[in-house]
């Protein structure tokens, strides 16, 4: 295969459709739905987020994509699989997802009956889960911890637990839902750094729910919610931009961000900046 | 080692009775049900204790952690032995004070009670000590799976005691927190009378209860997002393999039976 074919086979990769949502709503009364007519798709490769605020049906609407809540109405098609009771396997092997509490998705006595359990459900060969099991533990840095049990580990290392056991699994699509919001700073650093190597890959498309800024600044597309609804769809720097959204997202621009618009507004002729570092940069290069 | 985090949990040292197959031991702490109960007399509680003390020294984990599994039933193996102690009215009277007398067969019976109550507990610890959680629910599927014939589904059975086991020092995390919360507000529990106690520790369950529930919905998501599903085929990463040295093991006890009921 030459280059050209290969890029092209890439490109072709890379816009294909791997989440496609069409009037999806779902409610536990139809009195009171929760999400209401949500129609999107998201490609192979992209980094998506979403946002809005408490309650508006983000976390609903992950679960949603994989049958951990069935929908009310409309249609779910994820990989090219319709979502239906005889491809909730399939669908649920090519998504993965990693929650919010790292102490309540931990399924195994040890870590590596944690990193096991999804393995174990694939049905591999010993072989197979002995390689994957090493080869995702390295990767993220906790082939030490193996034989460790939960209550032995910090919220980051239970976190990295919780990311390899759901790459182990080698999923296509990976759902963040806050996964970062019970870590300390250190431990969110790490865990934006595996994600910023995960988007690096190319072979993961990643859905994040965050209310965070600065990891929102990191994604390439922004999906807000409100009232059950899709609002926007919209570029980071759009979201940021647009103070009206900010507020129906009860967001906040990030920290550089509202940094250079106060240098601007002073004279200060400054780009608004990508990262803190890159603000420090321009000022005192 | 926080007294919590031994609830359950296996403490690796390498040594025989960690490379037995879980299967064997599970046999043998089943026997030794048996042997506690056919010890009838000082010798044969004397051989029992020798039994008991040599295999957990051979395990290489120190006694301290067996005595630990044991503490938290101190009071219950107490009021046991008062019972009987006052009970019990055969054999020579060696206390008389009014109308209370003590018996020699109450002090003996009593002592018996207390005697089988520890060994039973610090040597049971000695499963969950030297086998790790997959391996004791492996090993129960195993000896579980003659009664699936029954309509009895290992599988079930083990997974729920694995988790129940797992959650035991989360859901305890969670009453320190609730009692901490309490406390904060001026409902200490352990400065209440006792029976404001009671009331306390009522309004304690609701919200372990909730936070509980909670936990486990969580838990079921997490298990469904990695494509759990019950009664599908898995495949075992740890295989059982049952051994010379798990036959001998299992030996040992039948002639511990024996010998106990012999003397």
């Amino acid at each position: 295969m030459n280059e050209t074919s290969k890029d092209q086979d890439k490109e072709a990769g890379e816009n294909q459709t791997v989440i496609s949502l069409e009037g999806v709503s779902f409610g536990y009364s139809p009195e009171h739905p929760i999400l209401q007519n949500i129609t999107l798709t998201i490609p192979q490769g992209q980094w998506v987020c979403l946002v809005g605020p408490n309650g508006c049906g983000k976390s609903t609407l992950v679960k949603l994509l994989n049958a951990l809540l069935p929908k009310s109405a409309g249609e779910i098609v994820v990989c090219g699989q319709k979502l239906e009771e005889e491809t909730i396997g399939y669908i649920r092997q090519s998504i993965g997802m990693v929650f919010q509490n790292p102490d309540n998705q931990f399924i195994g006595a040890t870590v590596e009956e944690d990193i096991l359990f999804g393995l174990e459900g694939l049905c591999l060969s010993h072989a197979e889960m002995e390689s994957r099991l090493h080869s995702y533990t390295q990767r993220l840095g906790i082939d030490h911890l193996l034989a460790k049990h939960p209550g032995e580990l910090s919220g980051g290392q239970k976190q990295r637990v919780a990311i390899a056991s759901i790459l182990a699994m080698e999923p296509g699509i990976v759902i963040f839902d806050e996964a970062s919001s019970m870590l300390d700073e250190g431990s969110r650093d790490e865990l934006m750094g595996i994600l910023h190597d995960m988007r690096a890959e190319g072979k993961y498309t990643i859905l994040m729910i965050t209310h965070d800024a600065d990891e929102i600044l990191a994604t390439d597309r922004v999906l807000a919610l409100q009232g059950g609804g899709l609002v926007a769809d919209v570029t980071p720097a759009e979201l940021f931009l647009n103070a009206e959204l900010l507020e129906r997202c009860h967001l906040q621009e990030p920290y550089a961000w509202g940094l250079a618009h106060e240098l601007q507004k002073r004279g200060i002729q400054i780009d608004v900046p990508a990262s803190e570092k890159e603000l420090i940069d321009t000022l005192w290069p | 080692m926080n007294d919590k985090l031994l609830l359950g949990r296996s403490i690796e040292t390498g040594s025989w009775v960690h490379k037995l197959d879980a299967r064997a031991k599970i046999t043998g702490m089943l026997l030794y049900v048996a042997v506690i109960l056919l010890s009838r007399s000082w010798m044969a509680m004397a051989l029992l204790a020798l039994f008991s003390i040599a295999v957990m020294i051979s395990t290489r984990i120190p006694l301290k952690y067996f005595l630990k599994a044991a503490k938290p039933l101190r009071y219950l193996m107490l009021f046991i032995f008062i019972v009987q102690l006052l009970s019990v009215k055969e054999g020579s009277v060696w206390l008389s004070i009014g109308s209370l007398s003590l018996h020699d067969g109450g002090l003996r019976l009593g002592s018996f009670a207390v005697i089988r109550m520890l060994f039973l507990i610090t040597f049971t610890a000695l499963l969950t000590f030297t086998t790790t959680p997959g391996k004791l629910n492996q090993g129960l599927e195993g000896i579980l799976s003659p009664f699936k014939k029954l309509g009895l589904s290992p599988d079930r059975i083990t997974l729920m005691l694995s988790i129940a086991l797992r959650f035991i020092p989360t859901i305890l995390d969670e009453a320190q927190i609730i009692m901490k919360a309490q406390a904060s507000r001026g409902a200490d529990l352990n400065e209440l009378p006792l029976k404001e106690k009671g009331r306390m520790l009522v309004s304690l369950l609701v919200p372990i209860i909730t936070s509980a529930f909670r936990r486990a919905q969580d838990l079921v998501y997490s298990m469904e997002a990695r494509g759990f599903r019950m009664d599908a085929p898995r495949s075992q990463y740890h295989r059982l393999r049952w051994g010379a040295a798990d036959t001998v093991f299992v030996i040992m006890f039948v002639v511990m039976g024996v010998a106990v009921s012999l003397v």
